[in-house]
């Protein structure tokens, strides 16, 4: 069965529709890839997935039970993380406490566990503390962990927005192309890191431009394109059939990759 | 005496102020009716006093009360835009003004409402019971001081941080913002109203036309200048602005001048503000980095090869 199931999603700003019964399946233990045109309504299918935008019809359903128009931290509660296409990262706080933000389960990050259980919370914060430095690591952010995430640059701002989003320790994980504006080498470390992931049980539902990685990592891709899923398949089927050229490449094959 | 005087009402100022950096501070809630929740305060303690209740009670009642009333405020704004939290706030301050000057069985309307000091009966000089009342409000303070030092640097206080800054991406990271945000305003408002419940106390009389809009926009000035979210430019903020606010009432005792310099005062602190938003938002003292025992962690890792 599978992890997430997105079901007729309707989505209409002013008169512009943007998403027209869209209707996709994401299976557990996968990576899918998610593409498209440019403002063919990616995102606010994640955004919709994740309760940031309500639908107008349609119903999503996360290992089988209804998550349709919950808040944002109701749907993380149910085990989902997302990662924004532009970074929102609290720019006053450090890189680090960016991280502990996004984990669960804190002790001390209720009023009274604050106040009462600051021993068992402070244990948590260096246990915390380790995780997040081992993924900044990888992210290469270690020497900026206690700088404030304002001082970041572009591309480091994305992988911190990542980074954020593995901290929470998820059961899936929606990333709005979250190799864009990062280094091509880092970008596939980052891919390689989600594949170690999948490998353990994580599910992913990625948006992501980049043909050759949705080739080398995606066990299945959606295109989409008007708001609505025009193709689906292994990357492979996917990726040979004429239609996606037509909508998304607008060329031939060889031009796609040579660019 | 009068230094006497001056310090109590530091020390009363200095909990409004940091009770405005737990909301506006640190939380980044406006909440543009300060005042309602110091009166509320100042009416449960004269109240509960005047039926006997021992003082330390009677500021516990008035911290429930008006953090009661933070919550209820709360509870419609929240769930709107940012911006209703403002409207509602202020708009509450004034209602709740007008309501205890109409309704005069509750504690005296138009007419004002004796309030019994917790220091009468022992017998002790003015000046005894002045440095009494000094001690009183500035143990309390210190109190404060620490309990907000510590809560601000605790998980807790980190997602207070986040929501300031952002708070859809805080959301996304499975924290309500609602409850949140009410806890906050909750806090607030109770600080304000021990702030209330020391002002009632110490002044022994209150009646509606104490509480204007002037007081909230005093608050403001002192954390504006004193820093957002810094606890000790809360407090220096509160010294500065009332050593101006009283000094300008000295002067307007003892030389004549062409204007009133008190009420020219309140045209400077307006002038003040603007000029602070514009070229110095964050005050005199600046937000100190969060400590909660994980970046001494961070240290170690980087300094270890
Ligand atoms: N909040 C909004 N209000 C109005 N229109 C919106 C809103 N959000 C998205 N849109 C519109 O919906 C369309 C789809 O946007 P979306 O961000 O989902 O595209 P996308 O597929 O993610 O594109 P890209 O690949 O460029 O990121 C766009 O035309 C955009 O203008
Ligand atoms: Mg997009």
């Amino acid at each position: 069965m599978a992890i997430l199931a997105v079901e007729n999603i309707c989505k209409s700003f002013g008169g512009l529709q943007v998403l027209k019964g869209v209707t996709l399946e994401a299976e557990e233990g996968q990576i899918t890839g998610l593409v498209g045109p440019n403002g063919s309504g990616k995102t606010t299918l994640l955004s919709t997935i994740f309760g940031l935008t309500k639908p107008d019809e349609g119903s999503v359903k996360f290992r089988g039970q209804t998550i349709t128009g919950l808040p944002p931290h109701r749907v993380y509660e149910a085990g989902l993380a997302f990662s924004f296409q532009l970074p929102r990262l609290i720019t006053q706080l450090t890189v680090l406490d960016n991280m502990i933000l996004a984990a669960r389960d804190q002790v001390g990050a209720g009023f009274s566990g604050a106040l009462f259980l600051r021993r068992r919370w402070r244990r948590q914060e260096t246990e915390l503390a380790q995780k997040a430095m081992s993924i900044l690591e990888l992210l290469g952010l270690v020497h900026l962990a206690l700088h404030p995430a304002g001082e970041l640059s572009g591309g480091q701002r994305k992988l911190l927005e990542i980074g954020r989003a593995l901290m929470s320790d998820p059961v899936m994980m929606l990333l709005d192309e979250p190799a864009a504006g990062v280094n091509p080498v880092l970008g596939r470390k980052i891919y390689q890191k989600l594949r170690t992931l999948r490998d353990q049980g994580l599910s992913f539902l990625i948006i992501e431009h980049k043909l050759e990685i949705l080739l080398d990592f995606a066990d299945r891709i959606y295109l989409m394109d008007f708001g609505q899923i025009v193709l689906s398949g292994a990357p492979k089927e996917v990726i040979e059939n004429p239609v996606f050229y037509a909508t998304y490449v607008g060329e031939t094959k060889d031009a796609a990759f040579s660019s | 005496m009068y230094l006497l005087d001056t310090l109590v009402f530091m020390g009363i100022f200095a909990l409004l102020s940091m009770s405005l950096n737990v909301e506006y501070g640190y939380t980044g809630l406006g909440n543009f009716g300060k005042v309602a929740f110091f009166m509320a305060g100042a009416y449960a303690y004269a109240v509960t006093a005047a039926l006997g209740w021992p003082v330390y009670l009677s500021l516990v009642m008035a911290a429930l009360i008006a953090g009661a009333l933070g919550a209820v405020v709360s509870l419609p704004a929240l769930r709107l835009r940012e911006d209703y939290l403002a409207i509602v706030t202020l708009s509450f301050g004034e209602i709740l003004r007008i309501f205890v000057k109409a309704e005069q069985w509750l504690a005296g309307g138009v007419w004002g409402k004796t309030v019994p000091s917790a220091f009468a009966g022992l017998g002790l000089s003015p000046k005894t019971m002045a440095w009494a009342n000094v001690l009183l409000v500035w143990a309390i303070l210190a109190g404060v001081f620490l309990f907000l030092h510590l809560l601000m640097n605790t998980p807790y206080g980190r997602v207070l941080r986040g929501i300031r800054e952002d708070d859809v991406a805080v959301q996304v990271l499975g924290k309500s913002l609602v409850s949140y945000k009410a806890q906050a305003l909750m806090v607030g408002s109770a600080i304000a109203g021990v702030a209330g419940g020391l002002f009632a106390q110490y002044i022994r009389f209150i009646d509606p036309y104490m509480f204007l809009p002037l007081v909230t926009f005093l608050v403001w000035v002192m954390l504006i200048l004193g820093g957002p979210a810094n606890h000790w430019g809360a407090l220096i903020g509160a010294l500065i602005v009332e050593f101006f606010n009283r000094g300008s009432r000295i002067v307007k005792d003892y030389i004549a001048l062409p204007f009133d310099p008190h009420n020219v005062q309140f045209v400077l602190f307006g002038l003040l503000i603007i000029f602070l938003l514009l070229y110095r938002p964050y005050g005199l003292f600046r937000e100190k980095p969060m400590r909660t025992g994980a970046e001494v962690e961070v240290s170690k890792w980087q300094s270890s090869p």
